[in-house]
């Protein structure tokens, strides 16, 4: 017989799959920009706090550091422990899920998980070089991609399977929108003096997100934004876009109970995202467009908990344990 | 230097796996020699292979370290040496302990139903009624099979003589199974030429004789029953362990909030699909927190509700509440007479002598005695609330002696038992370390005795205390077919 998927189990391993997704995106940002550093004129003021206005936690990173410098901000990104966002509370709290869960995992998917905390635990002590921050989060990007690739390659694709994924990519195109809106903004202020160096940014904001290889292959032409955010929106072949990320959670809560409010939720982001023409969107619009989306998924996100996490249950009513009916209708 | 067994000094001692005279017992000679032919840094590297696989199955403990700052988790301790024990012997322990658990159970159905036992006069009406772990609520109630406790985790103990003695019957909530099977998964990994090597019967088939003996509880005769395993949570000291029996078992994990008792008396887990009716728990929380309908109100571990679930038939809990009532220390020195009644026969396995302090003449003679003996209230278990009289301090024994004498109902006397050891690793050399022995017993339909069971060892020399949340470690054990 099948085993029934409770609702906690399902919050936490959504939660899994967020808070691992968010280990990876911290991990690559933190050496992407590490690397756009290195190219860009000494005279550009260009701080490390756009990665802290990424993750919208300035005003937190403020009452812990006192400047934001390199040192201070890769500290507070990757290994402090007082920030709930950074790389080693994630994994934390991505072992703190999946230990909850461990039955319905490959019991090796947990020692995997262990180890990946341990590793960054080990190495968050001391002071961090460039290149030690470098190797370290390299290390961490491997091993996420390790256990996405294990739990994939063996985990039963069901219920539990589809929470994993739909955290998974709600928290991608999350942080996609998040990488996009801060570098737009970084390159409209004309204080920062980025505008002639934009193709270098948006160079860097595809390698936060692991695509350009995969823009030069699908594009074919030289970096521009506009060309950036059509394919960052709307490729559905690249797997960090808008595009990609919201038909991955479609398909997944077509195959869950219960599903038609959550469908709803998803199919007004893609109704939403189909409704514009990114490549058009300049500074201020863009930036709106961003909120709105962000907007959108907040509220699916909110329709999921509400449906499958925190659903009020009505007692007593006559249960049918096989008949259970699965909605697979769109909207 | 490698291990020399001729200068291994277990005197006075009965050592499970070498002789006085320095020489392996039957079964463990192959162990031994593999054992000394080993340099120390080879011996290391096992030691360090141990620790590593441990560390990456992620096999914990957690250990309150005290109220307001929360508790740890500590990796398992284990020792690489195993354990032997020859099938003959065991084979006769194994019948020990069906006899026993059996009885036991029957005691127990007794006690809730006609108490034909206390009529009889063989276990005083008084010592029950005054029990804390009578429960008058299950009273009439009467579980599949007439089983109240479908796992048990008896202690044993050798002593000096080499004589197998029941230390204790866990008949409510014994933990340790997991590690019992974890620990025979490191060992393979660590000692892999050793098992090709001998005939060590396998263990591995626990949690398929659990989930059937849970299933053949089920109130509604359906084919595939819903059993679920309750836990208090991600800060229980076991829940390692029932996070693994749930996975082995292939059955959910849930805590008190993801049940809910309908208007129907039946109990419902709370999924992503809805409402899903639940046949059997198998309960790892106490019996006081199950339902603070019923039990202690403030407990958030439970199902409200779940109390009266249970005496309407419509789930079936495992352990059974009130079983407890036979796992008191006070009742335990009524166990032989319990067989006796209950089974017509004599026990295969004999209980510690034991005094009962309730008795004048047994009372006074414990109080004489009192830095000889191990003095034992009747419901504290882990070790806690206990006098050892050869290491006590005056002053710690005439607290004792008015405690006894305050309430004598509440305490039993033993004399001091000389634990047996076997050789443990201790900064790369063989010492003898004490050890008991954990089987566990499940009775459902039918009744299933683990082959073997959780060796636990006191890791500190001389000491005798095992439990692993006051340092104690573990062992695999080995049944050896020797024929």
């Amino acid at each position: 017989m099948k085993q029934h998927t409770l609702s906690k189990t399902a919050e936490r391993i959504y939660w899994l799959g967020r808070y691992l997704e968010r280990a990876e995106s911290t991990a690559r940002l933190v050496n992407v920009n590490g690397n756009l550093l290195i190219d860009l004129p000494r005279r550009i003021p260009l701080s490390w706090i756009s990665l802290i206005d990424i993750m919208g936690t300035r005003a937190h990173f403020l009452e812990h550091y006192e400047t934001p410098d390199e040192r201070s901000v890769v500290r507070y990104l990757t290994t402090d422990p007082n920030n709930p966002g950074s790389l080693l509370s994630s994994l934390s709290l991505a072992r703190e899920n999946a230990r909850t869960i461990r039955e319905i995992m490959p019991r090796v998917a947990f020692e995997y998980l262990n180890d990946l905390y341990l590793y960054a635990k080990e190495r968050a002590s001391g002071t961090m070089s460039r290149s030690r921050t470098s190797d370290m989060m390299e290390g961490v990007m491997r091993r996420v991609q390790h256990i996405a690739g294990f739990l994939s390659g063996t985990m039963l694709h069901g219920d539990t399977w589809s929470f994993l994924r739909i955290g998974e990519f709600l928290e991608r195109a999350d942080m996609t929108t998040r990488i996009i809106d801060v570098r737009s903004v970084d390159m409209q202020d004309p204080a920062v003096g980025l505008e002639p160096y934009s193709q270098l940014q948006w160079r860097s904001v595809l390698r936060s997100l692991h695509a350009l290889q995969a823009f030069h292959l699908a594009v074919q032409e030289p970096i521009q934004q506009s060309l950036v955010l059509e394919f960052l929106f709307t490729n559905d072949a690249l797997p960090r876009s808008l595009a990609y990320c919201t038909s991955r959670i479609r398909s997944s809560l077509r195959t869950l109970p219960r599903n038609q409010k959550p469908l709803s939720a998803i199919n007004r982001v893609i109704r939403f995202l189909d409704s514009v023409d990114v490549a058009t969107l300049k500074d201020a619009d863009l930036h709106t467009f961003i909120d709105d989306c962000q907007r959108h998924l907040s509220y699916l996100d909110k329709e999921i908990d509400r449906t499958y996490f925190h659903a009020r249950l009505r007692v007593a009513e006559p249960q049918s344990q096989t008949q259970t009916k699965r909605s697979t209708t769109s909207a | 230097m490698p291990i020399d067994w001729s200068s291994y000094q277990a005197i006075g001692i009965w050592d499970e796996l070498v002789t006085e005279r320095g020489r392996p017992r039957t079964g463990a000679s192959e162990l031994c020699r593999m054992l000394s032919s080993m340099s120390d840094d080879e011996l290391l590297a096992r030691k360090t292979a141990a620790e590593v696989a441990i560390r990456t199955m992620g096999i914990t403990f957690t250990v309150y370290t005290g109220e307001g700052s929360g508790s740890i988790d500590r990796e398992w301790p284990f020792d690489i040496i195993p354990r032997i024990l020859l099938k003959s012997e065991w084979d006769v322990i194994e019948n020990g302990l069906k006899q026993r658990v059996g009885a036991l159970n029957r005691f127990i159905d007794d006690v809730y139903h006609d108490q034909r036992i206390l009529d009889d006069g063989v276990v005083p009406r008084e010592l029950i009624e005054k029990s804390k772990d009578f429960r008058p609520e299950c009273l009439g109630v009467s579980p599949a099979h007439g089983v109240w406790s479908h796992v048990c985790g008896t202690d044993l103990v050798r002593d000096a003589d080499g004589a197998v003695y029941v230390l204790e019957d866990n008949l409510r909530v014994p933990s340790g199974v997991s590690y019992m099977l974890e620990n025979r998964e490191v060992m393979k990994r660590v000692f892999p030429e050793l098992f090709e090597n001998y005939r060590i019967l396998p263990i591995d088939d626990y949690a398929d004789q659990l989930v059937r003996t849970l299933r053949s509880l089920s109130p509604r005769r359906i084919a595939s029953p819903e059993v679920v395993v309750l836990t208090p949570g991600i800060y229980n000291s076991a829940y390692f362990e029932h996070a693994y029996l749930a996975q082995a078992m292939a059955c959910e994990l849930v805590e008190g909030s993801d049940l809910v008792v309908g208007k129907d008396d039946c109990v419902y887990m709370r999924t992503i699909e809805g409402l899903i009716r639940v046949d059997v728990i198998y309960r790892r929380i106490d019996d006081l927190f199950l339902d603070p309908q019923m039990f202690r109100s403030d407990s958030v571990l439970g199902v409200p509700g779940l109390m009266r679930a249970w005496r309407m038939g419509n789930v079936a809990l495992a352990n059974a509440p009130g079983c407890g009532v036979a796992d008191d220390k006070v009742i335990y020195t009524y166990v032989p007479e319990i067989i006796r009644y209950y089974a017509g026969e004599e026990p295969i396995l004999p209980n510690v002598p034991s005094y009962r302090c309730v008795e004048k003449e047994s009372r006074d003679y414990v109080i004489d005695n009192i830095e000889k003996m191990v003095v034992k209230p009747a419901n504290e278990s882990g070790g806690y609330g206990m006098l050892i009289g050869p290491k006590s301090t005056k002053v710690e024994r005439e607290k004792f002696v008015r405690q006894i004498l305050a309430n004598p109902r509440n305490y039993m006397a033993q004399p001091m038992l000389i634990l047996s050891s076997a050789p443990t690793l201790v900064n790369n050399h063989a010492e003898p370390r004490h050890l008991d022995l954990r089987p566990f017993i499940l009775s459902g339909s039918s009744t299933y005795v683990t082959t073997g069971g959780l060796t636990r060892v006191a890791m500190r020399k001389g000491s005798t205390v095992v439990n692993s949340s006051q340092g104690g470690g573990s062992k695999d054990t080995w049944i050896v077919d020797y024929e």
